[in-house]
């Protein structure tokens, strides 16, 4: 018998019991589109997260934070680790950063900001990728880039801060500094202590560049980016390592205090190429933090949850399971007479099975593609009500991006396998009771 | 054609500690030829119907062979039986045995999709058969819709369509008027005349038993007599 032949067969005998049949594919729809519903709100946060992660440009980014001397104590990074780092295979580029350890405040035309400076290694962090919002980066010692909120941050001068700064503690529109930032000379006043007196000093710098906004709104970016060499302008002046503030007469300056760096960050060619050289930094004592490492972790975290919710999805497909297996039951019952009368003619068991169990998977896939359907509909409805809803009943605005439920090709696979694989199951027993239907007892009415 | 070899058959009634056995058939054997119409008749209990069901393969003997067309299918699983029904028997009930939900056309047409034809041949087929037996205009016509020996015809017309050497027929005219029964006993005539089909058929009617070539009488699971119907 060809499966065609069967197939219409299957549906010539749904057809006999609309309703029942109707009921028993509304019950699989239903646990089908739970399980996935369900488990779409794992497969949802976790790509928000990735992608979050993703869109934060920090997948390639292995941050190194010191060397391993010993167990207990690590050195920071040198000039040398840095070589090393450089001569990794798969390493795009290794940035270097040094803090200036005192308050520094930058002026210009009755403006002000006490901001923190940073002295940065510009070959290397063009190379890593950096790109500018406006401008471009330092060519001269004295030229600087400025973090993206440093010209939102700039006060006037003599100005209370209760006048200054609103409810959320950004500098009010009339006080804010509106001109062009680019190209504009200002004061860095930097302070140092010699034979116990504290004095200042004035360095005159130019903004040549405003750095892009952070990957993240909750991050605030009013750094000022130094050149390599006005960082050793100003530790000349004040005569500590990174222009720190203190006496330096009193205190004995070592050779690794002059030399390391405060932030180091390789960058890797490739994701791929994460994994290879974070083990190899690891391998050689360095101790790394890398995103894609944490994202190992978090993945397994959600798949676990993913799997989690799967499961108490199927427990619904397994209870509509149960109507599927009475409406086949059922079925065989009813038709035992026509089946006994197939029998008799000359059909094997082996067809009388497999009608019987193409009319559960039917049964099951006809309400798989519902509950497919049903659940993209809820899901998309989740995405759209869900954020208005917390938003109203929290008063407080939902990160961008973030998404309730989220269905992937996988997740259907999952579900239409499950939801297969249990009707079958429900259905098996039936078919064989169908097999073994004595021919003469149907034949005479007597099942 | 067929050949049955010391068949004996008995029944198991009750359960377990309390069985009773009940002997149906004993130690029967004779033979049917190729093209021959073979009558078996005897009473009500005399066995006739279970010798019927055991060479149908409805059920198995408790001793003894049955060989039809050189295969022994005493020793056939149910499977391997089917598929020898399909391909070797046509079968012809007292009570029809069409299946209700389908038209005449598609219980006609059931031996043909079992067996894997194409669509396109085997409506022809069917719509052939329909016509050899006169029912050519009650094709979309449900059994329910069909009289006696209407539905009969497509009974026969099913046992037919595969075109089988041989048809098992259980009381074929029990449901029929002598009308209708004449009829069809000429039908069975002609198809042993022009297709050399093989009859055996199971009766306690005389007039059926007289189209046999040879008649057994089964009286209490014994054969007693076999020669032509006097």
């Amino acid at each position: 018998m060809k499966v065609k032949d069967q197939f219409r067969f299957i549906i010539q005998n749904m057809k006999k019991n609309k309703v029942r049949v109707f009921m028993t594919v509304l019950a699989t729809a239903m646990g089908c589109a739970f399980l996935i519903v369900l488990a779409s709100v794992a497969f949802g946060l976790h790509d928000t997260v990735l992608k979050d992660t993703m869109e934060s440009g920090e997948v390639t980014q292995i941050q190194v934070h010191g060397y391993e001397e010993s167990e207990t104590s690590y050195r920071a990074i040198n000039d040398e680790d840095i070589k090393l780092f450089e001569d990794l295979e798969g390493v795009n580029a290794v940035t270097r950063q040094k803090s200036i350890l005192q308050e520094v405040t930058f002026s210009t035309e009755g403006y002000e900001v006490p901001a923190p400076a940073v002295s940065a290694h510009f070959p290397s962090e063009e190379k890593s990728g950096l790109e500018l919002a406006e401008g471009r980066l330092p060519e001269a010692p004295n030229e600087v880039v400025v973090g993206h909120h440093f010209a939102s941050s700039l006060i006037p001068e003599g100005q209370s801060a209760e006048e200054l700064y609103d409810e959320q503690g950004l500098v009010k529109e009339e006080f804010r500094y509106d001109e062009n930032i680019i190209g504009e000379p200002f004061n860095l006043k930097l302070k140092k202590i010699a034979d116990g007196k504290e004095s200042s000093g004035d360095f005159d710098v130019t903004i040549v560049g405003v750095m892009e906004a952070p990957a993240r709104e909750w991050e605030w970016d009013q750094n000022v980016y130094l050149t390599d060499h006005l960082l050793t302008e100003l530790e000349d002046f004040t005569g500590t390592p990174n222009a720190e503030l203190y006496d330096p007469s009193e205190m004995e300056v070592t050779e690794t205090s002059e030399t390391s760096y405060d932030n180091v960050t390789v960058y890797a060619a490739n994701v791929e190429a994460v994994k290879a050289v974070s083990d190899k930094l690891k391998e050689e004592k360095y101790a790394t933090y890398s995103v894609v490492n944490e994202m190992k972790q978090l993945n397994m975290l959600f798949n676990v949850a993913k799997a989690g919710l799967i499961f108490i999805g199927t427990i619904a497909i397994l209870i509509a399971s149960i109507g599927i297996y009475n409406t086949m039951t059922m079925a065989v019952t009813e038709r035992a007479p026509d089946i006994g009368i197939m029998k008799a003619i000359g059909a094997s068991p082996k067809v009388i099975k497999r009608i019987f169990l193409l009319e559960s998977s039917y049964i099951g896939l006809i309400g798989a593609a519902i509950g497919i359907a049903a659940a993209y509909a809820i899901s998309v409805a989740v995405n759209l009500a869900l954020p208005m809803i917390l938003e109203a009943v929290f008063d407080e605005k939902l990160p961008s991006g973030l998404r309730f439920s989220s269905i992937p090709f996988s997740l259907i696979l999952i579900a239409v396998i499950i939801c297969l694989t249990v009707t079958i199951l429900s259905g098996l027993r039936p078919a064989k009771r169908a097999t073994e239907i004595d021919v003469l007892k149907a034949m005479r009415r007597e099942i | 054609m067929i050949n049955v070899n010391q068949i004996t058959h008995h029944f198991v009634l009750g359960k377990k500690g309390n069985k009773t056995i009940v002997p149906v058939l004993k130690n029967i054997s004779f033979q049917v030829n190729q093209g021959e119409i073979v009558t078996i008749v005897g009473r009500s209990g005399s066995g006739k119907s279970t010798l019927l069901n055991l060479i149908s393969g409805f059920i198995h003997p408790t001793e003894g062979e049955i060989i039809i067309q050189d295969k022994k299918v005493s020793e056939f699983n149910e499977t391997e039986f089917a598929d020898f029904r399909l391909q070797h028997m046509g079968f012809i009930f007292q009570n029809f045995q069409l299946i209700p939900s389908m038209t005449a056309f598609q219980n006609i047409e059931l031996p043909l999709i079992l067996k894997g034809m194409s669509e396109n041949a085997r409506r022809k087929t069917t719509a052939d058969m329909l016509k050899k037996v006169g029912l050519e205009d009650f094709g979309e016509h449900y059994p329910s819709e069909l009289s006696g020996g209407q539905q009969q015809r497509v009974s026969i017309a099913r046992a037919l369509v595969l075109e089988p050497p041989l048809i098992l027929a259980d009381e074929p005219t029990g449901s029929l008027d002598s009308e209708t029964e004449q009829d069809l006993l000429q039908f069975i005539r002609e198809l042993n005349r022009d297709l050399g089909v093989t009859f055996l058929i199971i009766t306690h009617d005389d007039e059926v038993a007289r189209i046999g070539d040879r008649t057994i009488a089964l009286a209490d699971g014994k054969i007693v007599e076999s020669g032509v119907f006097a």
